[in-house]
């Protein structure tokens, strides 16, 4: 790891230090170094294939808050030691056993991940089998049924962003306040939805699509495509034979998206266009260039424009590089941190096996209402997956923001539009309507 | 010692040796890495009956394995099924989809049985990514027939866990070890048996073959039938095993590494298959750390093997045998 961070630096003049950190350098205390013996913690990540661009930010993420932590004298003094394995394309079956191969040749005590693709309950039965701790960023609504099925087997498993439905539902909301509050006049109430296969893209898709009507909407098109994909084409064509007010597209990968936006502009109809998380990613404003200005689009976690936000944006793109996406590595730095915390709290934490220790670790994460560079984490009771703000709650202190962002310059970061304490900027009709 | 006597000896050899690997191995990785070695094993074993022993150039080995994993899993988890009863029925159901398969290459040699086999698999797999529609609707989300991208998890497991508590991952390497003893004898066996050698004569000179009676159709849906077996039933192992059974089971990568491992060892031989599998997972898991160098180093493996070993490892091992026998022969001569 070779960059090495100091206490004092880490200590003075960060906006951090309202956070964890304070939290983690008290339970801490006179353990200023971390020189015990190292505590392996995992990730297993998409770092090469489709979803690499995320994936190795996901890997930088956790890094940078080893190494932070490590500046605050590790766990008790026991420094962080990260190990990484690659999903690839992802799935079920790739990903138990990356988690499982981090279990048993590096006796991992937890494994924080950023999200792989295809998940269901494989890895979270692979976790509680070896009784440790695992805090990912999948965004399933499946995460939390696991959970209530039995909270005793599944006690160590965290999802520490809210699930996707609340895509699908925020979105709808998020047009309502547009339409209503006069910021936005649909050409008309048609909405057209796109999705690719699989039960994540499909989950919000439908969400939408069962919440249109009551809302005034009426769905025109419902069209899956087979991803990762290219060539948008067909379904152009058939958005252009009757254009919709409103084009939702629930498939996420950056690349895809950016294409789409590229061959939509050669002969753009008058519609909105939402994308969900992809645009989050650099790889999407590089790949789409002019063509991705005035896209609307929104994530369930990402940094927030704020003072702890770019402070942490600020760190990690001098970490980095200046093209490093911050919005995809905060979810591994926010949940390292959780973690680090919560086993601080606990007297420390236990590998493989060592149940007892981890389920006090697990007992101060449910308890924790942690606020980090993407707001609030705080994890509904049953659930274990973090609350999402304002649909979840009403309260943005209880809740992780849901955030609607659009980007309005391609040269420049995208603006936070919504929701309400953090949006800095207003909804800008895009380019190929208001012309 | 006749070539069969040798075989079992070597296979019971070996299997004496893997009964005590958990007992002296101190890391569980090790322990499970050896059972994925025993899965993939037995399916490149197979494939070397129809692929080396046969001839066939036949690439739905995979496909065969991922529909034994998939019935498994479904009796697993839309009917409750025992894993005991949906192992066997998920390696029944195999040995049905390969005589199908059997039946359509008939009239097909060499790359094209290559491409429909392929084909079968692909389009299998295409089938169940785009698969949107819900089949149920469970809390968790929709679930499409045959899983869609996410597959099948929670489906059941052969009882370890309650039995063996965190050891369980031993009990599933026994059984991996008696599912690969059992499928080396078993090819031991057709190998050295009239049915082998009317595989080989219809590989080496089919012409001739068929004029000394020797049925090609029905000898062909037989090493299809045989074959597909265990090959089906290692795919029903490799699903309790993994607790997980998704759409990555067909992928052409997947199929890749799996061919390789019979062009590695050795085609056409009892064991260069089962060295194969060793030699691959061993440089598959030390090249693990280098991204995608990764695949560049399994290529370039793949490429010495083929340029400096044609035979395979076996067949260096038998060149190796014979230069040292040589001296000794010719020795005994004078």
């Amino acid at each position: 790891m070779g960059h090495r961070i100091h206490r004092r630096s880490m200590l003075k003049g960060s906006a951090w230090l309202a956070g964890a950190s304070a939290v983690l350098s008290g339970a801490n205390g006179a353990r200023a170094e971390a020189n015990g013996e190292p505590i392996p913690v995992g990730q297993a990540a998409p770092l090469t294939d489709f979803a690499a661009a995320d994936g190795v930010e996901f890997r930088n993420g956790l890094i940078m808050a080893c190494d932070e932590i490590n500046a605050l004298g590790g766990i008790l003094g026991r420094p962080l030691e990260p190990h990484f394995v690659d999903t690839r394309q992802m799935g079920d079956a790739t990903n138990v056993q990356a988690v499982q191969r981090l279990i048993d040749r590096y006796g991992v005590h937890a494994v924080i991940n950023g999200y792989n693709t295809g998940s269901g309950s494989a890895v979270q039965d692979a976790i509680a089998d070896a009784g440790i701790i695992y805090l990912h960023n999948d965004t399933s609504s499946g995460h939390g049924v696991l959970i209530g099925s039995d909270p005793d087997r599944y006690f160590g498993s965290f999802q520490t962003d809210p699930s996707e439905t609340w895509y699908g539902s925020g979105l709808l909301k998020f047009l309502s306040s547009l339409t209503d509050g006069g910021a936005f006049t649909p050409a008309n109430r048609r909405l057209a939805i796109i999705l690719s296969a699989g039960t994540y893209s499909s989950n919000i898709a439908n969400v939408v699509r069962e919440g249109a009507a009551t809302l005034g909407w009426e769905v025109s098109l419902y069209e899956t495509v087979n991803v990762p994909i290219s060539e948008w084409g067909p379904t152009l064509s058939k958005l252009r034979q009757d254009p919709p007010g409103v084009i939702v597209v629930t498939h996420y990968f950056p690349a895809d998206l950016a294409q789409f936006m590229v061959q939509f502009m050669t002969n753009p109809t008058p519609s909105l266009i939402y994308m969900q998380y992809g645009p989050s990613v650099k790889s999407f404003r590089d790949i789409a260039g002019p063509a991705a200005a005035g896209v609307v689009f929104s994530t369930v976690i990402g940094a927030l424009q704020d003072e702890i936000g770019l402070d942490f944006e600020t760190r990690y793109k001098a970490r980095f590089g200046e093209d490093a996406g911050h919005n995809s590595g905060v979810q591994s730095y926010n949940a390292a941190w959780i973690w680090a915390t919560a086993a601080a709290l606990a007297g420390g934490s236990g590998g493989p096996g060592e149940d007892a220790q981890n389920r006090k670790v697990a007992d101060r994460i449910r308890a924790m209402i942690h606020r980090g560079p993407n707001g609030t984490t705080r994890f509904i009771a049953g659930e274990q997956a973090a609350a999402s703000y304002p649909g979840g709650t009403d309260d943005p202190s209880l809740g992780m923001p849901h955030q609607f962002l659009q980007i309005q310059d391609h040269t420049a970061e995208p603006v936070l539009i919504a929701p309400w304490p953090y949006a800095k900027a207003d909804f800008v009709t895009p380019p190929w309507i208001a012309d | 010692m006749t070539a069969m006597r040798r075989d079992l000896l070597l296979c019971g050899l070996f299997a004496c040796a893997a009964l005590f690997w958990p007992m002296i191995s101190d890391m569980r990785y090790s322990v499970t890495q050896t059972t994925f070695f025993f899965i993939w094993a037995t399916v490149v074993v197979q494939w070397n009956l129809v692929f080396g022993i046969g001839g066939i150039f036949s690439l739905a080995q995979v496909a065969i394995f991922a529909i034994g994993a998939y019935v498994t899993a479904m009796l697993g988890y839309y009917l409750g099924t025992s894993m005991l009863l949906a192992m066997p029925a998920g390696a029944v159901a195999a040995v049905a989809a390969s005589l199908v398969l059997g039946i359509a290459c008939l009239r097909l040699y060499g790359p094209y049985v290559a491409l429909l086999t392929i084909c079968v698999s692909q389009v299998l797999y295409v089938l169940i990514v785009n698969d949107t529609d819900c089949f149920t609707n469970p809390p968790s989300g929709c679930m499409p027939l045959m899983g869609g991208v996410r597959g099948f998890s929670r489906f059941g497991d052969l009882g370890f866990r309650d039995w063996l508590g965190a050891g369980f991952y031993i009990g599933n390497y026994y059984v991996g070890l008696l599912l690969l003893t059992a499928a080396i004898l078993f090819s031991i066996a057709i190998i050295h048996s009239p049915m082998g050698l009317a595989f080989r004569a219809l590989r080496d000179n089919p012409v001739y073959a068929a004029a000394r009676g020797v049925d090609r159709f029905r000898y062909q849906l037989w090493i299809f039938g045989l074959s597909a077996f265990f090959t089906g039933l290692s795919g029903a192992f490799y699903a309790v095993n993994t607790g997980v059974v998704g759409p990555v089971v067909f992928s052409f990568q997947h199929l890749l590494f799996l061919l390789s491992m019979i062009v590695i060892g050795g085609i056409g031989t009892v064991w260069g298959p089962v060295i194969g599998a060793a030699v691959l997972m061993l440089a598959d898991e030390a090249m693990r750390e280098l991204g995608d160098f990764r695949d560049i180093g399994m290529g370039l493996l793949l490429v010495a093997c083929v340029v400096l070993m044609p035979r395979g490892l076996t067949g260096l091992f038998q060149d190796m045998a014979r230069r040292f026998a040589k001296p000794a022969d010719t020795e005994g001569a004078t």
